[in-house]
């Protein structure tokens, strides 16, 4: 392996003392947070919310949803912040902690101080911490917000559940080998896919790079597990469904527009297609509660102050009898929720039709969607979409093969060029091996 | 998509149908009623949730299972073997039918079915049950989730839920071979 090879070589070779020194500078926390609020125009002084307050409480409750802490802190069977989410990775499992204030288990020994650096350094009062916790985005949280979200979270009922040690292979099992890590890695600041220098741009800056921690998904990472800040929402496949590129070039060339992606954000459902796989618990648990002025916020960031027009559909041409394969099978089995003429039906599936997953170019999710189905799902308000049957037991990779290239070459404006090994790789792939 | 005729050829309850020239997009449940004049599936939803619309299909390795014929398209079924439910009683040579397969039978008996909508939903989940269960046999011990299982998808507004449970348990423990340690 040569991750752990270069691990080994790494903390073997390096001189302590020089590592600590540049550990040091790396955490100088305190003119980056000012820094960051600063940039949001949130600085504490100019917002003051008065420590131990129910608008303490409240704001570190909308910052808590805003930070998604419920996706790995909260699961489905579990009490809220007990912690036990399962987060696989290549390294082995981690499970998320137990952030309740519970002083055996919990963080109910915690001050406000020890939970920022928690943020800030991921570094707690015993332990480092790996960057499974994200505190490379939340590094550029705010005191101020830091605080409200530790309020908030002290005021929770306490929940006396251990947290679950992380399952990892050698080396990536000793804890202090993440002092090291955070010396090349740890940024202040995460690079910005976009362009713009508008109060709201800024605002969706903190609210997407900080808080909402996209850039942990939607960025590529690199041997050590590290964000490739070169590509920065560039699109990654960590988990069995990739998380797409949102860069603005990326958004404009499946159909995102600025409303659509609000519209998503805040519903789970827009003309592109509905939230699934890792996407549909953060907008379950979390953009569904933004303010509009955050979700705005939020869009203008990913899409600049001067968005991309979305791009129109290609007209491709694609190989007759490849495409008559594909539309028999899709009136077979996929016509009758999506609609013959690709349309979807309300309340029950999305249109084919300007489907940003059937739009892009990697055919990675359309492949694992058709294999693996998708789970029904309930999103705000009374909207619901039923379960997709997985068809990895009812058509073979060639079959996959011709439907996934007449959905493309039909209404993804892609070239149909799926190969049924394409198919097969994905079929053998197990979730975040 | 323009639309097309494409015929259409399959077995339906052991007889040879077609070639019958049909949109390609229309769907199995509309190819029976419209077509074929079977209208014994009924459209429930719609949309592949309540599974009155189930249809059996008969594999070539023997076993069977259910397909949703509300969300399947007539074409999936090209050259294939179909059962509906007008296909489970036995019949004379009139057509008339003159005695009920287990599982009706033992649906009248119980009382299991109310307003009948869900019906030939249910006969055809229960049918595909009882045909696994002789091709892989369950102890005892499994049987009630293991019914539970093959009928959970089937929805019944009038709730007849365990009638239809009990009517089924009755058919798998009187038919020698589907219970591994029946008594």
């Amino acid at each position: 392996m040569t991750k752990a090879r270069y691990l080994r070589n790494a903390l073997a070779g390096l001189a302590l003392p020089l590592l600590a020194a540049t550990l040091l500078s790396a955490c100088d926390g305190g003119s980056s947070a000012a820094a960051s609020a600063q940039a949001t125009g949130q600085a504490a002084d100019q917002n003051p919310v008065k420590p131990g307050s129910a608008d303490q409480i409240a704001l570190g409750r909308y910052l808590t949803k805003a930070a998604d802490c419920a996706a790995c802190h909260t699961t489905a069977s579990g009490a809220p912040f007990a912690g036990g989410v399962e987060l696989a990775s290549p390294f082995g499992k981690f499970y998320g902690s137990n952030i309740t204030p519970d002083k055996e288990h919990g963080i109910g020994k915690w001050s406000a101080d020890q939970f920022y650096k928690a943020l800030h350094d991921g570094v707690t009062p015993d332990k480092h911490l790996y960057p499974a916790m994200p505190y490379t985005s939340y590094r550029s949280l705010t005191r101020a917000d830091s605080d409200a979200i530790y309020a908030y979270l002290m005021q929770q009922k306490p929940v006396a559940v251990p947290t679950r040690a992380p399952d990892l292979k050698f080396p990536y099992n000793m804890r202090f080998g993440m002092m090291f890590w955070n010396v090349p890695f740890l940024r202040d600041q995460l690079a910005d896919a976009s362009t713009g220098k508008s109060a709201m741009w800024l605002r969706g800056q903190y609210l997407s790079n900080a808080l909402g921690h996209c850039a942990e998904c939607h960025t590529p990472r690199g041997a050590f597990g590290q964000l490739d800040l070169s590509k920065s929402l560039g699109g990654s496949a960590l988990g069995r469904v990739a998380a797409p590129n949102i860069t603005p070039a990326g958004l404009a060339a499946v159909g995102w527009t600025a409303a659509d992606l609000q519209t998503f954000f805040a519903t789970g459902i827009a003309p592109q297609g509905s939230a699934y796989g890792e996407m549909f618990p953060v907008v379950h648990l979390s953009t569904q509660y933004l303010s509009k002025d955050d979700l705005a916020a939020v869009t203008t960031y990913l899409m600049g102050d001067q968005p991309l027009p979305p791009a129109p559909v290609k007209a491709i041409s694609a190989d007759a009898m490849e495409l008559d394969a594909g539309k028999r099978l899709y009136t077979a089995v996929c016509a009758g929720c999506h609609g013959f003429q690709g349309d979807g039906k309300p309340h029950v599936a999305v249109a084919m039709k300007g489907n940003s997953t059937v739009r892009n170019a990697d055919p990675h999710n359309l492949i694992v969607a058709m294999l693996d189905g998708i789970e029904a799902q309930k999103f705000p308000g009374t909207e619901s979409l039923q379960d997709m049957p997985g068809f990895a037991g009812q058509l073979n990779d060639k079959e996959l093969a011709q439907l996934s290239n007449f959905l493309r070459a039909t209404w993804g404006g892609q070239p149909g060029s799926i190969t049924a090994d394409q198919v097969k790789a994905l079929r053998l792939t197990t979730a975040a091996h | 998509m323009s639309m097309t005729i494409h015929p259409i050829t399959m077995h339906i309850n052991g007889k040879p149908v077609g070639p019958v020239p049909v949109p390609e997009g229309i769907m199995m449940i509309d190819f029976l009623h419209e077509y074929l004049d079977l209208t014994g599936s009924r459209l429930g939803c719609g949309q592949g949730l309540c599974r009155a619309c189930v249809v059996i299909l008969d594999k070539r390795d023997g076993s069977s299972e259910e397909v949703r014929s509300c969300i399947t398209g007539a074409h999936f079924f090209e050259g294939k073997k179909v059962r509906t439910v007008e296909g489970h009683a036995q019949r004379n040579e009139q057509g008339e039918v003159v005695a009920l397969s287990p599982i009706q039978q033992k649906f009248l008996e119980h009382y299991s079915f109310q307003c009948g909508y869900c019906t030939p939903g249910f006969v055809n989940a229960a049918t595909v049950l009882v045909e696994k269960l002789k091709r892989q046999p369950v102890t005892k011990a499994q049987l009630d989730d293991t019914i539970t299982e093959g009928l959970n998808d089937h929805i019944c507004r009038c709730t007849g839920y365990v009638r239809y449970f009990e009517a089924v348990k009755e058919v798998v423990l009187s038919t020698p071979g589907l219970v591994k340690d029946a008594k």
